[in-house]
């Protein structure tokens, strides 16, 4: 077993010339903890892998590990493992080369290293494939490669930057489940960045939200997904997103749409707000928020219902196909729980 | 379609005709005597002689110490050229330094200077330091302009590896100079073999500085072919056998690498067609 480590980033700036990519991150991830970070595409989620692992210099701030600063070490006296996104594997060596690379440049006797590789190789279930070169495997294969090339050394600190982006959908799902087992058996500290929530959500203990070069939420995901902690992440995860409306608090009472929302809670002081309900939250009914119908998109399983809303589309996720047509008349309601409240200018919750 | 395609045939049969036309008529011509060269008009079947060839080997002409004398300035420019050239061109590929777009315009630049215009400072600053005629002065002259040619092609090469090879070799404890030599050269080892082959090529074929700045006790292949054109007479036919003779290596050297130069000369093309 490995002795994981906990890292942390304190006010990591990060500039590109005049423009500033990070902006003061903060992160603080326990040993042993699958923690993602995720973001669209620009965010600054790979810059942040990418200064944990030292292959990029920062402006401001410090990284520790096991609250010593490593911000001044190189990539490879951080004890750090990376598998990238386009795996990055040695293409004039075998498999096992490539495997036995991190173990030979520590000058490992050559027993050890084989017994390190085979043990690496069968656990990422690549041990009849090592004579080969990365030309010669699948993009699968090569991605466990990748991955045994970053488990054989054991390090305190495992960094994945988009590990499966480069498979297919199917192989994807089952990866998944692979990494999310092979992480909890060696017990390291993993950081995985990914743009994929779905992915974030099925394996991270926690996630780091991304936008714009700025931690916008940190939480659980089941935290993120409950209680967005602004409007920017709300729109962000799920999927579809939380339908975002304008509304308004008035004597403490919330209306949208003109329609008064019954809250399980106050909503705060008077002013201009921004409602925000999950898809799955609201149901078709014949009392609430007046709209129309637009389009019904079946997807099988469930149905996702287009409702114009004030010139604005609400997206509804119903388990059945609704009897409805387009152009009718609707009205919108959802249980008092499920209402988010933002403040309108801040963007933060309520 | 099929006229198409005999067409392109033709046209490739005519260029290549033009194209190896001077080889093929010196090769026909090292088999000639002298007399059957001056014929008029020009004698295509003759009575084939060895003649020349004897001359030049082991004759009183004998173009072998020449021979040699190139193949020691060529093998030495070409060693220490890629010797100094492989590392600076990763340096400029890879690394940040002060100054790097200025240097390596600079190395471009150098090689922007026509060559002759150079021959009188090169004299004199070897003149200076007893040099001239000498395969130390010869083989660092050669050094000016072979190196920016191969500096400039390596970078091309290094910046076709992608940079997360280094990265994760980097993260594997290789450091800057192990990640260099495990991983980044061995990748590189078609554009190696490539300059090396260029440079070996151009330091073999010069002629310029060759003469000017060497010449007796240094007089390699093309300068001593030079000497069978004097104000009295040209041996076409010696002239010829002895191009022939300077052309073999250059000919098998071609063929060797026929494969890595083809890819060669497409580096950067296609992003990542260069490699493998």
């Amino acid at each position: 077993m490995t002795e994981s480590a906990s890292v942390s980033l304190e006010g990591i700036v990060k500039r590109h010339g005049a423009v500033t990519v990070l902006h003061g991150v903060d992160l603080a991830i326990a040993p042993g903890e699958f923690f993602a970070l995720l973001g669209p595409s620009g965010s600054g989620k790979t810059t942040t892998l990418r200064i944990l692992a030292g292959l990029e210099p920062h402006d401001e701030g410090r990284v520790t590990m096991d609250g010593i600063d490593v911000t001044q070490r190189g990539p490879g006296d951080r004890d750090v493992a990376m598998v990238f996104q386009s795996y990055a594997l040695y293409p004039h060596m075998s498999v096992y080369d490539n495997i036995a690379f991190p173990l030979r440049m520590v000058a490992m006797p050559r027993a050890e290293v084989d017994a390190a590789v085979r043990d690496a190789a069968v656990r990422v279930r690549i041990d009849h494939l090592l004579d080969r070169r990365p030309g010669q495997l699948s993009g699968g294969q090569q991605q466990r490669c990748a991955l045994a090339r970053a488990i054989v050394r054991k390090p305190r600190l495992f960094l994945l930057d988009e590990p499966l982006s480069n498979l297919d959908a199917k192989l994807r799902m089952e990866t998944r489940v692979e990494l999310r087992k092979l992480q909890r058996s060696l017990g390291v500290t993993t950081v995985y960045v990914t743009h994929d929530q779905e992915e974030a959500m099925t394996m991270a203990d926690r996630i780091a939200v991304f936008l714009d070069g700025r931690i916008a939420q940190v939480g659980t995901p089941h935290e993120i997904f409950e209680r967005p902690a602004s409007t920017p992440v709300a729109a962000f995860i799920g999927s579809p997103p939380m339908n975002l409306l304008p509304g308004e608090v008035h004597r403490g009472r919330l209306s949208v749409a003109g329609t008064p929302l019954e809250l399980a809670r106050h909503p705060g002081p008077d002013g201009p707000v921004t409602v925000g309900v999950r898809p799955g939250a609201l149901v078709l009914s014949d009392h609430g928020i007046p709209g129309q119908i637009y389009l019904v998109e079946d997807l099988g399983e469930t149905s996702i219902v287009d409702v114009q809303v004030e010139g604005q589309l609400v997206k509804i996720r119903t388990p059945h196909r609704p009897g409805v047509h387009e152009s009718e008349a609707v009205h919108l309601s959802c249980a008092g729980s499920a209402v988010h409240v933002f403040d309108r200018n801040s963007g933060l919750r309520r | 379609m099929k006229i198409r395609r005999a067409g392109m045939l033709v046209l490739a049969l005519v260029v290549l005709a033009g194209w190896a036309f001077p080889v093929l008529w010196a090769l026909l011509t090292s088999f000639k005597t002298e007399r059957d060269v001056l014929a008029y008009p020009p004698k295509l079947v003759f009575t084939p002689t060895l003649a020349n060839y004897s001359d030049v080997l082991f004759g009183a002409a004998t173009l072998l110490p020449n021979l040699w004398s190139s193949f020691v300035v060529a093998s030495l420019a070409t060693m220490l050229t890629m010797l100094i050239a492989v590392p600076a061109a990763y340096a400029l590929a890879r690394l940040e330094f002060p100054a790097k777009r200025g240097t390596g315009f600079y190395v471009l630049a150098t090689q922007m200077l026509p060559p002759v215009g150079l021959i009188i400072p090169y004299y004199l600053v070897l003149q200076r330091l007893s040099a001239l005629d000498t395969y130390s002065g010869l083989v660092v002259i050669y050094l000016t302009f072979s190196l920016p040619f191969a500096i400039w092609l390596m970078v091309s090469y290094f910046e076709d590896i992608p940079r997360e090879m280094e990265e994760a070799a980097l993260l594997d404890r290789a450091g800057r100079v192990r990640s260099l030599w495990y991983v980044i050269l061995p990748q590189a080892r078609g554009g190696i073999a490539v300059t090396t082959i260029f440079v070996f090529l151009n330091a073999w074929n010069e002629f310029l500085f060759a003469v000017v700045l060497g010449g007796n006790r240094v007089r390699t292949v093309t300068v001593a072919m030079f000497n069978f054109i004097s104000v009295e007479q040209t041996l076409w036919a010696k002239l010829a056998a002895g191009a022939v003779l300077a052309m073999a290596p250059v000919v098998v050297l071609g063929l060797i690498a026929q494969r890595h130069i083809v890819k060669g000369l497409t580096v950067g093309a296609v992003k990542g067609g260069g490699r493998r």
